[in-house]
């Protein structure tokens, strides 16, 4: 059961030392609480405390990081099964696989793409995180050569190295041993040789089983072996198993009934059969990190796009900049479109003008990120919202027309917009969708 | 060890029946009972139900469809009769949704063209059909009141009802033992309003078919997906206003910047992929029919649906 910060308060040292980082032991403890500190970061604390606050305070999913410097990524410490209940936190690794069989070349080439390649959408960039090596060929020397052929290229991706073999393994972390790689994957044979290496280089840890149990036993063993970072991959053999284990995995760690399952899910798409699917899937299946083969530029895009979607903080609606926007080359005859700063709205509008061709302004004001709809109804957009933000815009020194389009389900606003700013109001369509026939028809008369 | 997930659910997904077979008074040569899940998609025994099904989209006016799919299709979309059987014979969808796409020229008023048109697409196809009526509150009524008929004894699903107009839809769906698609802004709350109102116009549960809306992704597909889940998770609590089956079209999907403006050789690909990726993700939510307008997307994402079903085996967690 959770224990609230008084009750944390209470047990800590009360010396505000400051070396867990928190100003105050109070403010620690409020983090404590929830879950978002780690207990082991108080120097002071008695056995007993550590006790009695350790299975309650930790974040009931571990935060394990994978790789170093600037393209390091951290998975885990989630506490919901549901974004709406709060917010995803931590997105989906997606880390496209190589294998040691292949020609330097083309591994060469697979690292440039994660290194390089850049999905920019709604002002965030989007990339894919790190490169799996995996050891088809059996041999230790040629997969320590893959390794080391990754590592020369210098992007500094986390890597994710895939073998059976704890002799390979062993030879490949000499070229990045240091870069904290995530290593696949111990099982109940190999576990205490995985351990030992997790353990010397201080690594982050696969363990696999086909059974939840299988997965609990090789925890404890590897928690008592001195390596606290895993993560749990479910060896499933459908897309629908793996659905399955995962959702199982997340309600029972988050609710504690489990704490030995408290750990991000790995999932290997590449080996489904049906990798595309099994990339949406596991993104929206509580997968932490995806190991794919490269994907085509579809896939590519999807998948960053849904991992985008579902990682956004659905408390908090995403906000544009209000102001004037140029679409095309508008000139003083263009028509000038009002809309809300929902980023949503804007982007939609924003592609629908586009391939409109019709060069326009587009005047964006402020509602705090709501939608239309929601902004009409909760008061956000009046006329005086838009009345000071033609002023403060500089609306009148863009065009010399006095004409406004207005969203369709701002249309009960259409007589009092008119009245406080003294342009005409035009009531546009209430779906972006179709403000390309509405320009082209309304607009030239 | 057994590990048991305890959720608390009380209550299932209430039951649509989509498709009249002979022995039901209809032509079809199946129907589907789709619903009646008692846990989040995908984690029971789902070998004896069909559900998630694949709806293929066509319309009877292709000059209001997109682009891309006319192009791929070539001539096939001149004749939606032609086009709705190869989506039967040759795409193997599950179900055929109908587009009056012909109702949105301006001034449309040949009300009796539409008979035909339904017609021939039911004798081109014996599966199951959905029919979306107009958009045009004005010619509402005669529209589906002419589809309800022409569909009589087929156990249509006809679209779409909305907070604003839902009465024309209701009386035709009424009339000829119809089912109905209820959709609402991507808001459980104005979800379960509708329900309630077409409950209280006579519209029984069993017949109500949810679209929570489905924003394109990357365009606001998220609210769609946690709408989605939403409903799922309040109708398996109990509230039997929103127990019922969900239906997932993204419809912008074929017009989004990233899908227009691929280049030429990577426009497919790329509706494809979005297609897929979103029929995905809102199946994982609830959606139990999903919508497709490409026809290269239901291949894979029939492929994938089979693969997320539990075998009886699996069903429960070892």
């Amino acid at each position: 059961m959770a224990l609230k910060a008084l009750d944390i308060y209470k047990l800590l040292p009360k010396k505000n030392c400051k070396e867990c980082g928190d100003p105050t032991c109070l403010t620690f403890a409020m983090k404590l609480a929830g879950g978002k500190a780690d207990i082991e970061l108080c120097p002071y604390l008695s056995d007993e405390a550590k006790s009695v606050l350790g299975a309650s305070t930790r974040p009931p999913i571990r935060l394990v990081k994978i790789g170093v410097g600037t393209r390091n990524f951290k998975v885990g410490e989630e506490t919901v099964l549901y974004r709406h209940e709060k917010t995803f936190y931590h997105p989906t690794g997606i880390v496209f696989r190589v294998m040691d069989t292949m020609t330097s070349e083309e591994i060469i080439a697979v690292t440039k793409r994660v290194r390089d390649e850049t999905l920019t959408r709604v002002g965030a960039d989007l990339r894919f995180n790190g490169i799996a090596i995996e050891n088809v060929s059996g041999s230790a020397e040629t997969f320590a050569r893959a390794v080391e052929t990754v590592e020369k290229v210098e992007a500094h991706l986390p890597p994710v190295l895939i073998s059976k073999d704890t002799a390979a393994l062993k030879a490949a972390l000499v070229h990045c041993g240091t870069y904290r790689p995530l290593l696949h994957a111990a099982t109940l044979e190999n576990v205490k040789e995985m351990c030992a290496l997790a353990k010397q280089h201080g690594c982050p840890l696969v363990v696999r089983s086909d059974s939840l149990d299988g997965l609990v036993q090789l925890v404890k063993t590897c928690t008592a072996e001195g390596v606290p970072d895993l993560v749990l991959d479910l060896a499933p053999d459908s897309l629908g198993e793996f659905i399955l284990r995962s959702t199982a995995i997340r309600e029972l760690a988050i609710t504690r009934a489990v704490p030995d399952l408290g750990y991000p899910v790995y999932l290997n798409a590449a080996q489904t059969g049906q990798q595309d699917a099994a990339v949406a899937v596991g993104i929206v299946k509580y997968g932490s990190v995806i190991v794919t083969d490269p994907l085509p530029v579809g896939a590519a895009k999807a998948a960053l796009t849904l991992r985008q979607n579902i990682y956004t903080d659905p408390q908090k609606p995403i906000q544009m900049n209000p102001g004037i926007y140029r679409v095309g080359s508008p000139d003083k005859d263009s028509p000038v479109l009002m809309t809300v700063n929902f980023s949503l709205t804007f982007f939609t509008l924003q592609g629908y003008l586009e391939s409109a061709r019709v060069p326009c302004f587009m005047l964006i004001v402020d509602t705090e990120g709501l939608s239309v709809l929601t902004a009409v109804a909760a008061g956000k957009l009046s006329e005086m919202l838009v009345r000071d933000s033609i002023k403060k815009f500089g609306l009148e020194n863009e065009v010399s027309h006095r004409k406004l389009i207005i969203p369709g389900y701002a249309s009960p606003l259409s007589g009092r917009i008119e009245d406080a700013t003294g342009w005409k109001v035009l009531v546009g369509p209430r779906d972006a969708a179709e403000i390309g026939e509405y320009l082209h028809e309304e607009w030239k008369k | 060890m057994q590990y048991e997930m305890n959720f608390g659910w009380t209550s299932p997904i209430g039951e649509v029946l989509l498709g009249a077979t002979k022995n039901d008074g209809g032509t079809r040569r199946v129907s589907y009972r789709i619903g009646g899940g008692s846990t989040l998609p995908f984690l029971e025994d789902m070998s004896t139900t069909p559900a998630p099904l694949i709806a293929f989209e066509v319309c009877d006016n292709p000059a209001f469809w997109s682009p891309i799919i006319r192009d791929y299709c070539g001539d096939l979309v001149t004749s939606v009769s032609e086009w709705a059987k190869k989506a039967d014979t040759d795409y193997r969808a599950d179900l055929i949704r109908l587009h009056l796409t012909s109702t949105k020229q301006r001034n449309f008023s040949d009300i009796a063209s539409l008979g035909p048109v339904v017609e021939s697409v039911l004798s081109a196809t014996s599966l199951p059909l959905i029919i979306e009526g107009s958009n045009e509150p004005k010619i509402d009524s005669e529209v589906y009141q002419k589809c309800g008929e022409a569909g009589q004894g087929e156990r249509l699903l006809l679209g779409t009802a909305e907070a604003g107009k839902y009465r024309s839809i209701a009386a035709a769906a009424l009339a000829y033992n119809h089912s109905i698609i209820a959709q609402s802004p991507i808001d459980i709350n104005l979800a379960k309003q509708l329900n309630i109102l077409l409950k209280e116009i006579g519209v029984q549960r069993d017949h109500i078919v949810i679209d929570p809306y489905t924003g394109a992704l990357g365009y606001g597909f998220e609210y769609s997906f946690s709408a989605m889940e939403r409903i799922r998770f309040s109708a398996l609590k109990g509230d039997t206003d929103l127990a019922m089956p969900m239906i997932c079209s993204a419809a912008d999907t074929l017009s989004i910047k990233e899908v227009r403006e691929a280049g030429p050789g990577q426009q497919d690909e790329l509706a494809i992929q979005w297609e897929l990726f979103t029929c995905l993700a809102a199946a994982a939510a609830g959606a139990e029919i999903l919508c497709v307008r490409h026809p290269g997307t239901l291949a894979p994402l029939r492929k994938a649906l089979a693969g997320m079903k539990q075998k009886a085996h699996t069903a429960g967690v070892h």
